[in-house]
C-alpha cells in the first residue's frame, strides 16, 4: 500500500529523464516566467472585463486553442 | 532495419521504412510514457479531433525490430512529406496553431510537448496534423515549456519575418535546420516590432535574453535553468499569449505578375474551358490508377482541381508565394481538397539539408509521381533558365510515368514577353525540336492544339531504359 503513495514520485523523476532531450536554453527558461506574468495579469484583467461584458448579455470569444473555437479566415 | 536519416534526437524512438510503408518504434525507455500517453485519453482525443495521425499496434513478433523495442507502431501514412521552407505563410501559421492546441490539450490530460519542431507536422491533403506520437511527456507541475525557444526558432520568428520583412525569408530554415535563431530574426525584424508586445517580448527580449545567459559561466546557467519554475496558469497564459501572438501576424499579399495570372491570361474564357477538358481528358485517358499528380508551376492550382478528381493526392508547386498562398486558402475548403500547395523553384529546388545532407530529403528524392503536369511552364524553364530541353526531358523521365506537357511556342505572347529583353539564342526551341528532344525518354501518346493560341498540349509515357 505505501509503494502506492510513492507512484507518483517515480512518474515524476521519470518524466523528468525523459523529457529534456533537447536544450531548453537558460535564457528561454527564465524568460517564460517573465513573460507568462504579464499574461496572467493581462488574463485576469481580460476575465473581468468579460464578466462585466456578460452582465449586459454580451458573449465572450473563446480561446483560439479550445476544441470549439470558430474557423479562422485568414485575411 | 535502419532507421529513417530525419529520426536520430529524440531517443524515445525512431521512424523506419518497411516494405514500402513507414513505422515508427518505441524504445524501452519511453515505455511507460507511452503507456500513460495512450491511457490518459489524450491519444484518442488528438485523433478524434484531426489532431494527430492515428496508428496500430503490430503485434507480429516477427516483424523487423531492435533490440531496445517496446512497440512497433504502423502510424497513417504521409502520400508527400514536405517542409516547412515550401510552405505558405497560411500553411506555417496553420501548423504553429496546431502546434499549440495539442500543447494546451496535452495539459488539460497531464502531459506536455516535449518538443515543437516544424518538421512533426505534415500535410494531409490540405490539413496540418501532428505526426510525432512521441512528442509527450508527463507534465510536471511547476516546470517552464523545455519546447518553447523551440516554437520560437520554427514557428514565430518565420512567420513575424514573413510578415514584417519579406515573406522570402522562410528559405532561412534551409540555412538553419533548427529553426531562424531569435538573435537573426531580431536584427532582420523592422524597429517598429520592438513596439508590438508579443513580438518584443518572444523575439527580441527572448534574443537577448539568450544572448545574456549564453556569456554567464555555464554553471550559473546551469543552475538559473535547473531552478526557472513557472505554474501551470502561467504555462496556460504562456500559450495564449503565443497563440494570441501568431494568430495577428499577417501576411499582406502583394500583387505580383503572377499572382493575377488568371485574371492576365492571353486566352478567353472559352479558351481557358476548353484547355481544362483537354487536360481533363489526357488523365482520363491514361491507364492506369494514379497515385500522386504533381502539377509543375501549377500558379493557383487551376489545373491542379482537375488532376484532383484523378489521383489520391496533387501535389501543386509553384515559385511564386503569392499563388501558393491563393491555393492553399482556397483549398482549406470543408472537407479540404486533395492538393498539397508547396512554394518551388524550379530553377534551384530544396537542397537536402541536415546531418550527412540527409535529414530533409531533397526536391527530387520526393518528386516521384505517376503523373505530372507541366501547363504553362516550358518556356520559362528553356528561355528565362537557359535549360536546353533534352536536359528537362530527362529530368522528367526520372520522376514520373506519365506527362501532361504544354509546349509555348516562341510566336507565343507570353514567350515574346520573355525574349523581348534579350537575344534568342534558344534555335532548338522549335515544336519539332521539342518534339526531337522528348522523344529521346518519352513516347508521344497524344497531341491537341490548345484552343485559340498556337501552343500544343502532349500527353506522353516515359520509355524505360
Amino acid at each position: 500500500m505505501r509503494t502506492y503513495y510513492l507512484l507518483p514520485i517515480f512518474l515524476i523523476m521519470f518524466s523528468q529523464q525523459a523529457a529534456a532531450y533537447l536544450d531548453p536554453g537558460t535564457g528561454s527558461m527564465v524568460l517564460q516566467g517573465l513573460i507568462a506574468a504579464f499574461a496572467v495579469v493581462g488574463f485576469t484583467i481580460k476575465s473581468y472585463w468579460y464578466k462585466i461584458r456578460a452582465v449586459f448579455g454580451k458573449t465572450s470569444p473563446q480561446s483560439l486553442l479550445e476544441e470549439n473555437a470558430e474557423p479562422r479566415e485568414p485575411e | 532495419m535502419e532507421a529513417l536519416p530525419s529520426s536520430f534526437r529524440d531517443p524515445s524512438g525512431f521512424v523506419f521504412s518497411h516494405s514500402g510503408s513507414i513505422y515508427r518504434q518505441v524504445n524501452r525507455s519511453f515505455a511507460n510514457s507511452f503507456d500513460t500517453f495512450l491511457s490518459s485519453g489524450l491519444y484518442d482525443t488528438l485523433v478524434r479531433r484531426g489532431l494527430l495521425v492515428s496508428h496500430q499496434e503490430i503485434v507480429d513478433g516477427n516483424f523487423p525490430r531492435t533490440a531496445d523495442c517496446y512497440k512497433v507502431l504502423r502510424p497513417q501514412q504521409i502520400p508527400f512529406i514536405s517542409y516547412p521552407y515550401e510552405w505558405s505563410f497560411s500553411q506555417l501559421k496553420e501548423a504553429a496553431i496546431l502546434t499549440l492546441r495539442i500543447q494546451h490539450e496535452a495539459l488539460k490530460h497531464g502531459f506536455v510537448l516535449k518538443d515543437a519542431s516544424a518538421y512533426n507536422v505534415q500535410f494531409l491533403n490540405s490539413k496540418a496534423v501532428f505526426i510525432d506520437t512521441l512528442s509527450f511527456d508527463t507534465y510536471v507541475p511547476g516546470t517552464p515549456w523545455v519546447a518553447y525557444k523551440q516554437f520560437c526558432q520554427h514557428f514565430l520568428a518565420p512567420l513575424a519575418l514573413m510578415a514584417f520583412t519579406d515573406v522570402e525569408l522562410s528559405k532561412l530554415m534551409i540555412s538553419h535546420i533548427d529553426g531562424v535563431p531569435l538573435s537573426l530574426a531580431s536584427k532582420l525584424l523592422p524597429y517598429k516590432t520592438r513596439f508590438n508586445f508579443s513580438l518584443a517580448t518572444h523575439i527580441h527580449l527572448h534574443a537577448r535574453m539568450q544572448q545574456q545567459h549564453s556569456d554567464a559561466a555555464r554553471e550559473d546557467a546551469a543552475r538559473k535553468a535547473k531552478n526557472a519554475t513557472l505554474p501551470e496558469k502561467g504555462l496556460r497564459a504562456l500559450m495564449e499569449s503565443l497563440a494570441n501572438c501568431v494568430d495577428k501576424l499577417t501576411w499582406k499579399m502583394p500583387k505580383t505578375e503572377w499572382g493575377n495570372y488568371y485574371e492576365d491570361t492571353n486566352y478567353s474564357d472559352l479558351a481557358g474551358n476548353e484547355k481544362r477538358a483537354l487536360v481533363d481528358a489526357f488523365l482520363e485517358g491514361i491507364p492506369e490508377s494514379l497515385r500522386i499528380i504533381q502539377d509543375f508551376g501549377s500558379n493557383t492550382g487551376e489545373f491542379s482541381r482537375i488532376a484532383a478528381k484523378h489521383c489520391e493526392l496533387v501535389v501543386s508547386q509553384d515559385v511564386d508565394p503569392v499563388a501558393v498562398e491563393v491555393n492553399f486558402r482556397k483549398s482549406l475548403a470543408s472537407p479540404p481538397a486533395n492538393i498539397l500547395p508547396l512554394i518551388q523553384n524550379f530553377s534551384s529546388p530544396s537542397p537536402a539539408i541536415g546531418w550527412g545532407n540527409a535529414e530533409r530529403a531533397s526536391f527530387l528524392e520526393r518528386s516521384h509521381c505517376d503523373a505530372l503536369l507541366v501547363l504553362a511552364l516550358i518556356h520559362h524553364l528553356a528561355i528565362s533558365n537557359n535549360v536546353p530541353l533534352p536536359i528537362i526531358a530527362k529530368l522528367f523521365a526520372g520522376i514520373t510515368r506519365w506527362l501532361v506537357i504544354e509546349f509555348v511556342p516562341k510566336s507565343d505572347s507570353q514567350a515574346i514577353r520573355l525574349l523581348a529583353t534579350r537575344e534568342d539564342v534558344f534555335v532548338n526551341y522549335t515544336q519539332q525540336g521539342f518534339e526531337e528532344a522528348f522523344s529521346q525518354n518519352f513516347s508521344i501518346e497524344k497531341v491537341a492544339p490548345v484552343p485559340e493560341s498556337e501552343r500544343l498540349l502532349y500527353l506522353m509515357r516515359t520509355r524505360w531504359v
